[in-house]
C-alpha cells in the first residue's frame, strides 16, 4: 500500500503536476508520518537555515524517541527536508515536491517572500503550513486557511518593542522623549518601524529621525549613525539583520553620542549568540525587543544543551521556534487522531498548546488569521558577553542596566 | 588626453602607454574635469545642501574610505579584466576565499591579520595562476569570451558552496588586531579602515612600478595591445596570461586581507562587490590601474554623500547614474586611452 501511493506521488511529481486540490495523500500507511521543512539550506542564509532544519529534526527525533504520535499508534515522524536556497522560486517547488512525496504538513521557512510563496502552495494543496520564521503581516492577510504562524508579526513586534522601551525607561526614572530610528529598507525594516513610530507617538515619545540603509553594498554604517545622533535623541533603535547591525553598533561606539541606549527591535543581530563576541566593547549593554527562547524553562534550557551536543552550535531562537513548529504540528496529528492534512489543518485552527519554548505571553493559540494570539517581545540586554533576557520580570535572567553607561 | 602608441588592436583592451614629452605638454583633461566635477559637488554639498556640516565631512571620510575598499577589489580586476579580457565573475568569490584563508589563519594559527593578509598574498597568487593554466588559458588563447566567463562563474559558485560546506553560513569574524579610530576634522575613522585605504594606495603603487618599470610589465602591455604582435616577437603569451591571472588574485588577497577585521565573513560576503568592481573599472578605463583606484573613490564618495539625499537603495541608483553619464560621455572610462 505504501508502495502504491508512493508511486503515485512520483508519478505525480514526474508529471510535473503541482499536487493541487487536498489530495490528502500522505506515506503513512507503514506508520511513518512525513513533515515537510522548507528552509534555505544553500547561499548567503544557509548559515540560520541549517540551524532551524536541525531544530526541525532534532524535535523529530525527541518525539519519536517519545513513543511518536499515541493517537496514530505510536507512528513515527519523518522530516523531509526541503532547501529555498533563500529564493521565492525555489521554496515554492521545494514545497511542492514534499507535499507531492506525502508531506502532512509543512514548516518553514525564515524569509518573507520564500514563505509567502509557500503559503500559497500549501493553500492550493489544502496541506497545512506552520511558519516558523517569517515577520510581514502580508503573509496572514490573503485570507488563507492553511498558514498559521507561532511568531509575532512586523506590526506587533514593532508596537510591542516601543511599549517595552517606554515602560523599561520609566521603570528605571529615566522616561524617554525622542528616538531616532536606523532601518534596513523593504517590508520588513519599513513595517516594523511604521508600527513602533505609531506607538510612540501615541505615547508622546518623538522620533526624531528616519534613516535607511539598503540590505545589500553596505559595509559601513557611520553616516547612518551620526545622521540618527544628530537631532540628538534619548535613545537609538536599530532594525535589520546581523552583518548590518554590528556595524551599526561599531559605529555607535566610533561615534559616542550621548544616548541613554542602543535599542534593537527585532533586531536580527543584537540577540544573537555570536554578538556579545562579534560586537566586543560596541555590543556592551546594547538591548534588543525580539521574540526569544524561554531562557529560564528548564525544558528549553534541556533542549539547547541537547542541540549543541548534536550539532556543535548553540541554538538560536529561529532554531528553538522550529523545533517548537513541529512540536505544534505533532500535538495537532495527537489531536486530530488522524494524518489526513486537512484533519490537521482543523486541529492547529483550534489548538492549545502549553507552556511554548518561547517567551510569551500565554499557550500557543491562533486566530482566524492564523496568527498565534499570545506571541510578544521581550527585551534582551547583553551583559559580561552574554544576551540577558531583562524585561519584563517574568522572563528576567538578569537585571537590565538602564540608561546604560556607554 | 593621451594615445597609446602601441594599441593597435581597436577591439582588445589597452594598457595606457603615457607618450611622457606629450604629457607634459597636455594635461588629461577627462581626468581633470571629474576631478573638478567632483570638487564642485562637493562644494554644493557643504554651501547649499541643508545638511550639518559635520555630517557631511563625516560621510566624505566615510566614502573615501569605503572608495578604499573598492579600489582594493578593483585594481586586480582591472588586470583580469582588462589585460586578459576575462570577464572574471569569480573575482568576489576570490575575495572570500582570501577572507577566509585569512580567518583560518587568523583563529586557528594565531597569526595576527595582517600578517597573515601577507601570507595570503602568495597563497592567492599560485591559485590564480593555476585557474589560469588549467582552466582558462586554452580557452583565452583561441580568442573564446564566453568559455572563460562561464568557467569563472561555475568558479564562483564553487568556491562559495566549498566554503560554505566548511565554515558554515553563520557569520565569523577575524578577531580584532588594531582597534581605535583617529578623528581628523570632526570626521571619525577607525584605524582598520585607514590601513585598508593605505593598503590600496600602496597595491595600486606597487602594480603602476609593475607594468611601467620591469620588463615583465612591458610584455603584460605588449600581450595586452597585440597578442598575436607579442608572441611573435618571443612574448610566451600563455605564461603572461597565468602570472597575470596571478597578481589579479594577489591583488584581491590583499584586499581581502584588509578588509576582513571590519566585516562579518560569510561564503557571501564577497559577492555585493563584484558588480560594483566592474562598475569601477569600466569608469576607470579598462587597464587603468590608477583609473580603477579614482573610480573606487569617485563610486565610494557618490555612495555615501548620494546617501544624505537618496537613503537606502538611492545611493546606489546615484551609483549606477554616474556610471551610465561616464560611459555616454566617456565611453573608454575616465583614464581610457582614446582609440
Amino acid at each position: 500500500m505504501k508502495k502504491v501511493s508512493l508511486a503515485a506521488a512520483f508519478a505525480a511529481s514526474a508529471l510535473a503536476l503541482s499536487a493541487c486540490g487536498g489530495s490528502g495523500s500522505s506515506g503513512s500507511a507503514d506508520g511513518e508520518i512525513m513533515i515537510g521543512a522548507v528552509h534555505p539550506l544553500t547561499g548567503a542564509l544557509a548559515g540560520v537555515g541549517s540551524l532551524m532544519n536541525n531544530g526541525a529534526q532534532m524535535a523529530v527525533d525527541d518525539i519519536n524517541a517519545a513513543g511518536g504520535i499515541e493517537a496514530l499508534d505510536g507512528a513515527q515522524l519523518t522530516l523531509g527536508e526541503g532547501d529555498s536556497k533563500g529564493v521565492a522560486d525555489s521554496g515554492q517547488s521545494e514545497a511542492q515536491r514534499l507535499i507531492s512525496e506525502g508531506a502532512v504538513a509543512l514548516v518553514g521557512t525564515y524569509q518573507s517572500d520564500v514563505t509567502a510563496n509557500v503559503s500559497a502552495v500549501a493553500e492550493r494543496s489544502g496541506v497545512p503550513l506552520v511558519i516558523d520564521v517569517a515577520v510581514d503581516d502580508s503573509i496572514l492577510e490573503q485570507g488563507y486557511q492553511n498558514t498559521f504562524r507561532i511568531q509575532p508579526n512586523a506590526t506587533s513586534m514593532g508596537t510591542d518593542g516601543a511599549k517595552a522601551l517606554i515602560a523599561l525607561a520609566e521603570a528605571n526614572d529615566e522616561p524617554i522623549e525622542s528616538v531616532s530610528y536606523i532601518h534596513i529598507e523593504g517590508a520588513f525594516g519599513q513595517s516594523v518601524f511604521d508600527a513602533f513610530a505609531e506607538e510612540a507617538e501615541a505615547n508622546g515619545v518623538e522620533v526624531l529621525e528616519e534613516v535607511t540603509y539598503p540590505g545589500t553594498n553596505f559595509t559601513d554604517a557611520t553616516t547612518q549613525v551620526r545622521e540618527a545622533a544628530a537631532a540628538d535623541p534619548d535613545v537609538i533603535v536599530a532594525t535589520g539583520y546581523y552583518p548590518d547591525s554590528l556595524l551599526i553598533a561599531q559605529a555607535v561606539e566610533a561615534l559616542g553620542p550621548d544616548v541613554d541606549a542602543v535599542y534593537g527591535v527585532a533586531n536580527g543581530g543584537f540577540d544573537d549568540g555570536a554578538f556579545p563576541g562579534d560586537a566586543g566593547q560596541a555590543g556592551n549593554q546594547v538591548l534588543s525587543a525580539n521574540y526569544h527562547y524561554a531562557a529560564t524553562d528548564e525544558r528549553v534550557q534541556d533542549i539547547r544543551t541537547r542541540f549543541e551536543e548534536e550539532y556543535g552550535k548553540p541554538m538560536e531562537t529561529a532554531s528553538m521556534l522550529s523545533y517548537q513548529a513541529v512540536v505544534v504540528i505533532a500535538q495537532a496529528l495527537e489531536e486530530a487522531g488522524s494524518d489526513d492534512p486537512e484533519a490537521v489543518r482543523e486541529a492547529l485552527a483550534g489548538i492549545e498548546v502549553d507552556d511554548p519554548l518561547l517567551a510569551f505571553d500565554g499557550p500557543i493559540t491562533f486566530d482566524e488569521t492564523g496568527q498565534n494570539e499570545n506571541a510578544t517581545v521581550i527585551v534582551m540586554q547583553i551583559q559580561d558577553g552574554e544576551v540577558e533576557q531583562v524585561f519584563p520580570e517574568d522572563f528576567t535572567t538578569s537585571e537590565p542596566v538602564y540608561p546604560t553607561n556607554r | 588626453m593621451t594615445t597609446s602608441p602601441t594599441a593597435t588592436d581597436p577591439g582588445g583592451p589597452t594598457i595606457v602607454e603615457p607618450d611622457r614629452e606629450r604629457r607634459s605638454l597636455k594635461l588629461p583633461a577627462a581626468p581633470l574635469f571629474v576631478l573638478a566635477a567632483v570638487v564642485v559637488a562637493l562644494a554644493l554639498v557643504y554651501t547649499v545642501g541643508q545638511r550639518e556640516t559635520g555630517l557631511v565631512t563625516q560621510s566624505v571620510a566615510t566614502g573615501l574610505l569605503l572608495g578604499g575598499v573598492y579600489a582594493l577589489v578593483s585594481v586586480g580586476l582591472t588586470l583580469i579584466f582588462g589585460v586578459l579580457g576575462i570577464v572574471n565573475f569569480a573575482q568576489g568569490a576570490m575575495l572570500t576565499m582570501a577572507m577566509f584563508l585569512v580567518y583560518e589563519m587568523s583563529t586557528s594559527g594565531g597569526i595576527p591579520v595582517y600578517v597573515a593578509t601577507l601570507l595570503a598574498v602568495p597563497v592567492m597568487f599560485l591559485f590564480g595562476v593555476l585557474v589560469q593554466a588549467t582552466l582558462l588559458n586554452k580557452l583565452t588563447m583561441a580568442g573564446n569570451e564566453e568559455g572563460p566567463l562561464l568557467i569563472t562563474l561555475g568558479l564562483s559558485l564553487l568556491i562559495v558552496n566549498v566554503l560554505l560546506m566548511i565554515f558554515g553560513g553563520r557569520p565569523l569574524r577575524v578577531p580584532g588586531s588594531v582597534s581605535g579610530r583617529v578623528e581628523i576634522l570632526d570626521a571619525i575613522m577607525s584605524y582598520e579602515r585607514l590601513i585598508a585605504f593605505g593598503g590600496a594606495l600602496l597595491v595600486a603603487g606597487a602594480l603602476t612600478l609593475l607594468l611601467r618599470g620591469t620588463s615583465f610589465g612591458l610584455s603584460i602591455r605588449a600581450v595586452s595591445a597585440n597578442t598575436q604582435g607579442a608572441s611573435l616577437v618571443g612574448v610566451d603569451v600563455s605564461r603572461v596570461y597565468a602570472l597575470t591571472f596571478g597578481i589579479g588574485s594577489a591583488c584581491v588577497a590583499v584586499a581581502g586581507g584588509l578588509m576582513a577585521p571590519f566585516l562579518s565573513l560569510t561564503p557571501s560576503v564577497g559577492e555585493q562587490f563584484t558588480i560594483l568592481a566592474f562598475v569601477i573599472v569600466v569608469l576607470g578605463g579598462l587597464g587603468n590601474v590608477a583609473g580603477a583606484v579614482v573610480g573606487g573613490l569617485i563610486i565610494g564618495l557618490v555612495q555615501t554623500v548620494g546617501a544624505l539625499y537618496l537613503p537606502g537603495t538611492g545611493s546606489l541608483i546615484l551609483v549606477f547614474g554616474v556610471f551610465v553619464l561616464v560611459l555616454f560621455f566617456r565611453p573608454q572610462g575616465i583614464f581610457g586611452a582614446t582609440r
